[in-house]
C-alpha cells in the first residue's frame, strides 16, 4: 500500500517539476515550486521523517517560495522574451542530462547497501525506546552535531546580514537614519526654547 | 522500501533542475527556482537512504542542507534585485559587465 502511495505522489512530483522549468509564466512556476514541495513533504512523511516534512513545509513554503514570490511580483518581466533561446539550448541540456543519468546508472548497476554506521542512530532502536523522530532528532542534534548547529546559525546571521546590505538603496528620496551625523550633533544647538 | 525508488526519483529531479538551468536564458529568477530543486533533489536522496540504511545521519544532515537553501535564496534574490535596479533586465545574455 505505501509503495503505491509513494509512486503516485513521486509522479505527482515530476510532473510539477516538469512544469516549474518549462512554464513561461514566472508566477505559475513559483505556484508550481510550492506545490513540488508540499509532495516532497509527503514522501518524508512516508519515510518516517516526520519533523523533516513540517520543516520543510515552514522553511520553504513558508519562507523560500513565498520570498520568490515577491521577488517575482516586483520586478516587471515581459513575458514574450523568456522563452527565447530555448530551441538553441534544449539539445545542448538534453544530451548533457543524458550523460549525467547514464554514468549514474553504471555506478549504481550492481551496488548493495550494508548499513556500517555505528548502531547508535538507529531509527528503530530510538523508536523502542519510546524517543519520537523529533526528540531523536533534538538528541542528536545539540549534542554530537553541537558546532555544526552554530556554524549553520552563523551561516544564517551572515546571509541576513548580507541580503540587508545588498538590498539596501542609497536613493537620498528615502529618509533613512545617518549614524554618524546623528552622534557629532550638539544636543544645545538644536534644542531650543521660544 | 527498495533505495532504487529514492535514487530514481532524486535523479530524475535533478536533471529536470539541471535541464532547466540550460533551458531559461532569459529569466535568472527560475535558474534560482532549478537550483532549488537539484537542493531538493539531494533532500530526498538523504532522507530516502536514511530511510532504508534505518540510520539517524541522514535526516540530520537534511536539516543543514534546507538551512543552506534558504541562505542561498536569500543572497541570491538580493543580488537579482540590485542588479534589475542597475540594467532594468534579469536575461543572463546581458550579465557580462565583468568581461569575462
Amino acid at each position: 500500500m505505501n509503495i503505491i502511495i509513494f509512486y503516485i505522489i513521486s509522479s505527482i512530483t515530476v510532473l510539477s517539476c516538469l512544469s516549474v522549468v518549462f512554464s513561461s509564466n514566472p508566477v505559475h512556476s513559483v505556484l508550481f515550486l510550492i506545490f513540488t514541495f508540499f509532495n516532497v513533504a509527503v514522501l518524508f512523511l512516508l519515510s518516517n521523517a516526520e519533523f523533516l516534512a513540517m520543516t520543510l513545509i515552514i522553511v520553504y513554503v513558508g519562507a523560500v517560495a513565498v520570498l520568490f514570490l515577491f521577488v517575482v511580483m516586483m520586478l516587471n518581466i515581459n513575458e514574450v522574451l523568456i522563452k527565447e533561446g530555448f530551441l538553441k539550448y534544449f539539445p545542448f541540456g538534453l544530451l548533457l542530462i543524458t550523460v549525467f543519468l547514464l554514468e549514474l546508472f553504471f555506478v549504481f548497476k550492481d551496488i548493495t547497501l550494508k548499513n556500517t554506521v555505528s548502531s547508535k542512530m538507529n531509527i528503530t532502536k530510538l523508536l523502542d525506546k519510546g524517543n519520537n523522530n523529533t526528540e531523536s532528532i533534538g538528541m542528536f542534534l545539540y549534542t554530537d552535531f553541537f558546532i555544526v548547529f552554530q556554524i549553520s546559525g552563523f551561516l544564517l546571521l551572515v546571509a541576513m546580514i548580507g541580503a540587508i546590505v545588498l538590498a539596501k538603496s542609497e536613493n537620498p528620496n528615502i529618509k533613512s537614519q545617518k549614524i554618524i551625523y546623528q552622534k557629532s550633533l550638539d544636543k544645545k544647538k538644536v534644542i531650543k526654547l521660544k | 522500501m527498495d533505495f532504487f525508488n529514492y535514487f530514481f526519483l532524486s535523479s530524475i529531479i535533478f536533471s529536470i533542475g539541471f535541464l532547466g538551468i540550460f533551458i531559461n536564458r532569459k529569466n535568472i529568477i527560475t535558474i534560482l527556482m532549478s537550483i532549488e530543486l537539484m537542493l531538493l533533489a539531494a533532500n530526498i536522496n538523504f532522507v530516502g537512504f536514511s530511510n532504508v540504511l534505518d540510520d539517524l545521519y541522514g535526516q540530520i544532515f537534511a536539516l543543514f542542507i534546507l538551512v543552506v537553501a534558504a541562505a542561498e535564496a536569500a543572497i541570491g534574490l538580493a543580488i537579482l534585485i540590485i542588479f534589475f535596479n542597475k540594467s532594468g533586465t534579469i536575461s543572463v545574455d546581458f550579465i557580462n559587465k565583468l568581461k569575462g
